[in-house]
């Protein structure tokens, strides 16, 4: 799985993330809704997967591998 | 260029000059209905005009700039100062455009490119849509581009293209990724990203279902982003802005920078002795720095080698060459750009084309008549010479028809001349535009009053006049108005003005440009007079304020002291004066320090008549514009007194040097005479003085020929006219002559 809770408790988003990670990390963050998203690993992310993060803006572990995340999308979660 | 051609060259210069007027007249008052009516008419008729002799890249942008106006005609679009800026390029295109033409005399080729870009620069706003602007992505700008833009100023410039993407609800399951697309966009500026509908909460969000929207500026081509899109589903906006406006030329250099620069000119021209190498190199070393702070950073490292250079073989002239170059270069070549204000070029300024009233046509028609009759009374008195008729008759009758001619070419020397008067508008009038630009380029705020605009004066001097003023204008612009910030500072309203005035008293024309600025800084015309040697140091120490003002005309002073991107197109002052003189017109200054510049030309209205006296000196005949004459007087011989190398005569309580003609000119005298001196008194900018002379003559209107060839550097003449008998009559230039 490209996302899994990690045994420290944080939510880690690794690699490409597609589309039907949107749903289990939906449910993650539901479950732990003051959990870090560690996306430091991600590549890659679909709009699925990153309207839950807009939706839910938790707080985030970064930098991200990708600049696109990095630069346009982190700006939006911080707001 | 054929007939057409011809007519359209004329009828558009007007066009462009008019719409060009009311452009400005919209620009200080937005408001007003007449002159937006005017300008659209303008941009009409042009167009029209374009139309007719099947200039399609003309047509196309003029139609492009018509539809913006008529949206701003029907309220849908403000007029800004931007907006203006860009009809005037138009209106600078087109003009440019007819140079073109007459030059090539044929209809210029212009690259799609060119009139696309010119045009984009109206569709952008434009809900007209043309037929050839259709074929550009889109016309109308929606209102969701100048949120964007104004949320990311600084992308402003960059941004090309701006896209609007509201992907469809279901498009995950159609394995699509709206985000994906959007990050693979060429040359991405910006994204913002809404919720179509209010984030819900966390549980209640479907993830599967697209809640986003995105809008982004991108500077890569519409091309290459509608390219990108391609498969992107739901809806989308791509919109092409404006193209960017392109960066021209290096910026320009602040007035502190240039006077650092000028400094280090200053210190690099003094005479090597002493300490040379190290005063070089700190100028050399001051001067690379300011290049460099100014954004003039390949200039910087040129005259960073010229300078190594130099030091080397120690020598300073090259660096000061090239700094007198760089400080001394025109404005970037700007004209070429769709935007680049462009000044107008001074032979635009000579009218070409003359517009005359039917009834001075007529009026010559009837003297041409006139004077084929007189022809044909000629012939009678001919056939009677002839047949043997006794000369008092025959000498009664020529002398009838004598009268008769005299009369018949004074009137049609006056109705030909007639036709030359031209109004000062027609200098004038090219003024405002500039005035604006120069004030923009240089970021002050000038307000231009024009006064007398209709004061007629001979083409020759009206178009004379032009250069002058312009040079004049620009020193106003550039150096005689403060910076905002130095003017509230001095108490003064931010916003200059400088005056435009002219006005005519008797035989000569006025005209005035003052400005309400600092005035001249005679301290530094003192320095830079010194510098340069104009006056030895103890003489410009001794000069009072006026005569360090007037010091503005000397030859070799102005050039350097005034180098600016505005005013240093390297004409001095020198060169405005000797303009002016070359007319027989004479400019002088005044200024008062805080309180303004005040630049005074004086000018005759008709250069080509004049009416001068006759005077013999040294058995040659001479003539002295009678405007010079005031009086003539036979004085006796003992009245004229030597003083010292000189002579005067004390008249009505006055001395007046006396010159002898003959022995200035250095001619054989008359000899001294016991008995009775001939002398005239002329006026010389406002300086009595007495010419001694054989005897005097009488007066004459003569066509005056300015001297040519190897003659004209000769002083002290005015130019020759030929005398009835066949003798050539030089007429003197006085205020040369007694220089």
């Amino acid at each position: 799985m490209t996302v899994r809770l990690a045994p420290e408790g944080g939510i880690v988003l690794d690699g490409v993330c597609p589309v039907n990670d949107a749903e289990p990390l939906q449910q993650l963050l539901l479950k732990h809704p003051d959990a870090w998203v560690d996306w430091r690993g991600c590549e890659q992310a679909h709009t699925a997967v990153l309207q839950v993060l807009i939706a839910a803006k938790p707080k985030i572990c970064g930098p991200t591998r990708s600049a696109f995340l990095q630069k346009w999308i982190l700006p939006i979660l911080g707001r | 260029v054929t007939e057409f051609l011809e007519q359209f060259l004329i009828e558009g210069r007007e066009l462009v000059q008019q719409t060009t007027e009311d452009l400005l007249a919209l620009e200080e008052a937005p408001q007003d209905q007449a002159p937006l009516d005017s300008v659209f008419r303008g941009f009409h008729t042009l167009k029209g005009l374009a139309g007719i002799v099947e200039f399609p890249a003309m047509s196309r942008v003029l139609h492009a700039a018509e539809g913006s106006l008529s949206a701003v005609r029907s309220g849908n679009q403000a007029i800004t100062a931007e907006a203006i800026t860009d009809y005037l390029a138009c209106l600078d295109q087109v003009s440019q455009w007819l140079d073109e033409l007459e030059r090539e005399d044929r209809l210029p080729e212009v690259q799609d490119s060119t009139a696309n870009a010119l045009a984009a620069l109206f569709e952008e706003s434009s809900p007209d849509i043309s037929p050839a602007a259709m074929a550009a992505p889109a016309t109308a700008q929606p209102n969701w581009i100048e949120p964007l833009l104004a949320v990311h100023p600084e992308q402003r410039g960059a941004a090309r293209v701006a896209v609007r993407y509201r992907p469809d609800r279901d498009c995950f399951f159609r394995a699509e990724d709206p985000l994906a697309l959007i990050a693979a966009l060429p040359g991405l500026l910006t994204l913002e990203l809404t919720p179509n509908e209010p984030w819900p909460s966390l549980d209640a969000l479907d993830p599967f279902a697209c809640n986003l929207s995105m809008t982004a500026l991108s500077s890569g081509t519409f091309d290459d982003v509608t390219e990108c899109l391609r498969s992107a589903t739901g809806q989308f906006d791509i919109h092409a802005l404006a193209p960017a406006r392109p960066v021209t030329g290096r910026p320009a250099l602040s007035p502190e920078a240039l006077a650092v620069l000028e400094d280090q000119l200053l210190l690099a021209r003094e005479e090597t002795g002493q300490g040379f190498a190290g005063r070089l190199g700190s100028a050399g070393q001051v001067s690379v720095n300011v290049l460099r702070h100014a954004g003039w950073a390949d200039a910087a490292e040129a005259l960073r080698h010229v300078l190594a250079e130099g030091l080397r073989m120690g020598q300073a002239a090259p660096f000061a060459e090239c700094l007198q170059k760089l400080i001394s270069e025109p404005l970037p070549a700007s004209d070429t750009e769709i935007d680049g204000p462009s000044l107008p070029r001074s032979d635009e300024i000579a009218v070409r084309a003359l517009r005359v009233e039917v009834e001075r046509i007529d009026a010559m028609v009837r003297l041409v008549g006139e004077l084929t009759v007189l022809k044909n009374s000629l012939g009678h008195a001919t056939r009677l010479a002839r047949d043997g008729i006794n000369t008092v008759a025959l000498g009664a009758l020529l002398t009838e028809q004598h009268v008769r001619l005299d009369r018949l070419v004074q009137e049609l020397q006056r109705s030909l001349l007639g036709i030359r008067i031209l109004p000062m508008r027609y200098v004038f009038r090219r003024f405002p535009r500039l005035v604006r630009e120069m004030a923009g380029e240089l970021g002050k705020s000038i307000r231009l009053v024009i006064e007398g605009e209709a004061t007629e004066a001979d083409k020759a001097v009206v178009e004379g006049l032009s250069e002058p003023l312009l040079h004049v204008l620009r020193n106003a612009v550039g150096h005689g108005v403060e910076t905002a910030e130095k003017r509230a500072a001095a108490g003064k309203s931010p916003t200059a003005t400088i005056w435009l005035r002219a006005a005519r008293m008797g035989e000569r024309i006025i005209v005035e440009v003052e400005d309400d600025g600092a005035g001249i800084d005679t301290a530094k015309v003192r320095a830079v007079a010194a510098a340069r040697g104009i006056a030895v140091p103890e003489a410009i120490a001794a000069m009072s304020e006026e005569e360090i003002s007037r010091l503005i005309f000397a030859p070799g002073l102005s050039t350097a002291a005034s180098v600016s991107e505005v005013s240093g197109r390297g004409v001095g002052m020198d060169a405005v004066r000797s303009a002016v003189e070359r007319f027989g017109g004479h400019v002088e200054v005044a200024s008062r320090p805080d309180g303004g510049t005040r630049v005074r030309f004086e000018m005759p209205i008709a250069v080509i008549m004049s009416r001068v006296l006759t005077l013999e000196a040294g058995s040659q005949i001479f003539g002295v514009p009678l405007e010079n004459v005031v009086e003539t007087a036979r004085l006796a011989r003992e009245q004229i007194i030597r003083i010292g190398a000189t002579q005067a005569v004390v008249l009505r309580d006055r001395t007046i040097p006396v010159v002898n003609l003959a022995n200035a000119l250095g001619l054989p005298g008359a000899g001294a005479q016991a008995g009775q001196a001939n002398v005239v008194i002329t006026s010389t900018a406002g300086q009595l003085a007495g010419l001694q002379v054989d005897r005097f003559g009488e007066q004459l209107d003569v066509m005056l020929r300015p001297m040519d060839g190897l003659l004209a550097g000769l002083r002290g003449i005015a130019g020759t006219t030929l005398l009835g008998d066949g003798r050539v009559l030089i007429v003197l230039d006085m205020e040369e002559l007694l220089q």
